[in-house]
């Protein structure tokens, strides 16, 4: 990609995030936070694409590092009286490390048992966040001290999702990135070429458990209130994979579109039909993934709409 | 068995002695173990009822282990389809007045068929995709069943009282008459399938597709009709357990997960695609959630907990499980 490509696409980031920054006065509280979730998802599908969708490793289990940072912001903010902002450096810090010392062993795992371990994995905290009442109130749950905050809510999912994007488009376009999918393509000849599969895969589940978790504290403290199954829901999980799937998974720009079109779409069946909107869901997730694997972008590839290079 | 192999079973055996010995342990210091006979009966107890349990366990694990070792698809429904067969099972008890096992004749081609029509509808599209396609398609039309179920039955959880009595076997050992009638069913389907593996053509036909699809399909076998009868059959399996959970604990549509993930549990403590070593794993699983509910506090919340711990243990160990091949 040519460096004129590169600043178009920043441009357009710039851009992207010059409106969202000046729409808030012109939403109202609904819109407001339809916005700020539609960022998380964005936030959650690009993470979970840098191991997922780039080195080809299928977490099933990413939720646990979103949990962890609603969890870590919580209690710093309920318990220790900390101001939410410095708890989303801890939630980061949190997770990174918690993702070096659980991706250590698992990622040696290949393919299916890879994403079973990570299935067990994400319902073992879970079970740990409702037993350790002394951390974290047990299956109470934690409320957060209220006051209004969905314009500074808002403004650090902004802030994250830019930055999220940045760093996806950064790692898609690095040769650290261009290493991560020779390990996607065939992990052994990448060893043999010299890479270090090992720290290189670690690398990305670490950088892929960092941004989730700073967006589970952000929205810990826009929901105000968190408990066990509703931070380690699986399928967060699910949404994370399918919106990536949707839009395609291994590039940059297909999560954020499958999260904008998903959380959208979701959004107004859940408006319009409340009791049938979990079926009408799994239903679309069938349909998704058995006609639609590669997605909307390998989609308009296979049809001459879009170059390989464009859309990456 | 090359050495390394060997080694790395010794290893899990004694992750399994860590993990029988790890309830006691933590039993102990919290004062839960007793020397008196009246413990050890109740410890009897939850080991044979634990024995039971695990056969009907095992029996719906072999379904998914049936679909994972022919066509490489991890079913994140199977436990949905557990759930299923309790329903069907209420619905024939309440409303038709059938008896829980007679009713197995029923549901039992129902359940068949519904599985032929999955595979022909969704999963031979998903045969030989990566496996985030096959847990997507699966994970999704579990929530279809999870959803669909709630709305023509509700959340509320449902009993079937059914063999409500108790078996005596000493003066301080009794376990529950509806596990025991569970075990011998969950038994003889079990050794039903298995002879149908072992001895059929059909069944021979399967497992050479489990070993080796392109091979099989090269000696004349016609696979995807191999593939119908696999997910028939996994989905019958899967019905029957719960049809046999049904009659021992309540149910609601949220239950199905816990026993998707029991069933992973058990298929990579026995072995993916092994049949045997599903039975094994079925008994052994049981029987430590038995020894956690009885010896450590917060008990059924640790149950699961203390299956998944071992779930990911057994993976980095030996991926291949007790009985498996090493193939990850």
């Amino acid at each position: 990609m040519t460096r004129s490509e590169h600043l178009r696409n920043l441009l357009a980031l710039g851009v992207l995030g010059l409106v969202l920054a000046l729409l808030p006065p012109a939403l109202n509280v609904y819109l407001r936070s339809f916005a700020l979730f539609t960022m998380m998802y964005v936030v959650l599908a690009l993470s979970w694409n840098i191991i997922s969708g780039f080195t080809g490793y299928t977490s099933f289990g990413h939720v646990i590092f979103y949990g962890i940072g609603a969890y870590a912001c919580a209690i710093l903010v309920a318990d220790h009286g900390w101001h939410w902002l410095p708890t989303l450096l801890v939630a980061a810090g949190v997770a990174a490390a918690v993702g070096v010392a659980l991706g250590y062993p698992v990622l040696r795992l290949k393919g299916p048992y890879f994403a079973i371990a990570m299935l067990g994995a994400a319902e073992g905290v879970r079970v740990v966040a409702t037993v350790w009442d002394g951390l974290t109130h047990g299956g109470l749950g934690i409320s957060l001290p209220s006051v209004e905050n969905s314009i500074a809510t808002y403004y650090a999912m902004l802030g994250l999702m830019l930055i999220t994007i940045l760093v996806a488009y950064a790692v898609g376009h690095s040769r650290f990135g261009i290493r991560l999918n020779a390990i996607r393509e065939d992990e052994v000849a990448a060893e043999a070429l010299g890479i270090n599969a090992t720290a290189y895969k670690l690398a990305a589940f670490a950088l892929s458990a960092v941004f989730p978790a700073v967006a589970g504290g952000i929205q810990a403290y826009k929901v105000l209130y968190i408990d066990p199954p509703s931070v380690f829901f699986v399928q967060i999980t699910i949404a994370m994979a399918l919106m990536s799937m949707l839009g395609g998974k291994g590039t940059v720009i297909g999560p954020i579109v499958g999260a904008v079109l998903l959380y959208t779409a979701q959004e107004l069946t859940w408006v319009n039909f409340p009791t049938a909107h979990l079926i009408a869901y799994g239903l679309f997730i069938v349909i998704v993934a058995r006609f639609m694997p590669r997605g909307l972008v390998g989609f308009a590839i296979d049809r001459g709409w879009a170059r390989k290079g464009m859309v990456h | 068995m090359e050495r390394s192999d060997v080694r790395s079973l010794y290893r899990l055996a004694a992750l399994l002695a860590c993990a029988y010995a790890l309830p006691f342990a933590i039993g102990g210091w919290y004062g839960a173990v007793h020397a008196n006979e009246r413990w050890l009966g109740y410890l009897a107890t939850v080991v044979i009822s634990g024995v039971l349990q695990g056969g009907v366990y095992a029996m719906f694990a072999v379904g998914l282990t049936l679909i994972f070792g022919v066509m490489r698809i991890i079913n994140a429904a199977h436990g949905e389809m557990v759930m299923m067969g309790a329903y069907l099972t209420w619905v024939c008890f309440f409303r038709l007045g059938l008896d829980p096992l007679l009713a197995l004749v029923l549901t039992l081609p129902v359940a068949f068929l519904f599985g032929v029509a999955l595979q022909k509808v969704v999963l031979h599209a998903v045969v030989g995709q990566p496996e985030l396609t096959g847990l997507l398609v699966t994970f999704g039309l579990g929530l279809v069943i999870v959803y669909v179920t709630e709305l023509i039955f509700t959340t509320d959880f449902r009993t079937i009282p059914y063999a409500p009595g108790t078996v005596r076997l000493t003066r301080t050992i009794a376990v529950g008459q509806s596990k025991v009638i569970s075990f011998v069913i969950a038994v003889a389907i079990s050794a039903g399938v298995y002879l149908f593996l072992k001895l059929s053509r059909l069944g021979k036909a399967i497992r050479a597709t489990a070993l080796n699809a392109e091979v099989a399909m090269v000696c004349g076998i016609p696979v995807r009709r191999v593939y119908l009868i696999t997910t028939g059959l996994a989905a019958a399996l899967a019905v029957a357990g719960g049809a046999l959970v049904s009659i021992q604990f309540g149910f609601n549509p949220e239950t199905g997960t816990v026993y998707t993930l029991q069933a992973f549990t058990i298929i990579i403590l026995g072995g993916r695609g092994h049949y045997v070593g599903a039975l094994i794993g079925g008994v052994m699983l049981a029987v430590l959630e038995g020894l956690v509910s009885l010896l450590v506090p917060n008990g059924t919340a640790m149950v699961e907990l203390a299956a998944y711990t071992l779930m990911i243990f057994v993976l980095l160990i030996r991926p291949g499980g007790l009985m498996g091949v090493k193939d990850a």
